[in-house]
């Protein structure tokens, strides 16, 4: 299937080709490990440095990303929000984007590489946090929304790990 | 709604997420689109996860 021509693919394009450092989290990580789950938005997890900021800007300025602001009002994304803000929910040209400093105590970018798998697509590569975690982050978060989705994730790798190759 | 103080303080954006976890912003953004662009959008994500999902690289 060439993806390549889907808002979403383009989305990630654009991060990737930025050299942004990130880890996808949330539902579409949660796809990706197979839980049949429904998303409309990109979460990531980005590296909070100032060179990784920059890059993450330059991108965002590319799709014209945007504050969902219940407002109204346009608000752009900058250096110092990036920085500070622990949630940054955004709108570009290429879909929803969520952009989070981390997980939660001891969940920053710097501690997931190894809890994520990798994913290649013509080129874009993109790193994505595993099914475990993403069930562990959603135990500890807790709110209504978050304990309505653990049971079909906590299926999800049961079944994963019974596979007869043993996959996950 | 969280409230969310930018470090210069100008322009708060104000978190549209419930108590309970929900999005409100996306629903609104859901709510302005046409049932067609709904399902468009849907099935643009679908196919670009899907996709991305098959280029799983085994590390």
């Amino acid at each position: 299937m060439d993806a390549s021509g889907t808002r979403f693919f383009k989305l990630l394009e654009v991060l990737v080709r930025h050299e942004v450092e990130f880890v996808i989290v949330g539902g579409v990580a949660a796809l990706l490990e197979g839980a049949p789950i429904l998303t409309l938005d990109l979460d990531v997890v980005y590296r909070r440095t100032e060179d990784n900021i920059r890059r993450l800007l330059s991108a965002l300025e590319e799709i014209h990303a945007r504050y969902r602001d219940p407002a109204g009002r346009l608000i752009f994304p900058d250096t110092i929000r990036l920085r500070t803000n622990r949630f940054n929910l955004l709108v570009t040209d290429l879909g929803a984007l969520d952009l989070l400093s981390d997980l939660g105590e001891g969940l920053a970018f710097e501690d997931l590489p190894e809890r994520t798998r990798s994913y290649d697509v013509a080129g874009v590569r993109v790193r994505a946090l595993d099914l475990k975690t993403l069930i562990e982050v959603k135990e500890r978060v807790n709110r209504d929304k978050d304990r309505a989705a653990l049971p079909v994730l906590r299926r999800t790798l049961e079944m994963k790990k019974s596979e007869p190759n043993g996959s996950t | 709604m969280e409230p969310h103080l930018s470090e210069a303080g100008e322009d708060v954006v104000e978190l549209d997420i419930a108590p309970d976890g929900v999005d409100l912003g996306q629903i609104r953004w859901m709510l302005s689109l046409t049932p067609t662009e709904r399902l468009e959008l849907l099935q643009d994500w679908v196919d670009g996860i899907l996709a991305l999902r098959n280029g799983r690289v085994r590390d």
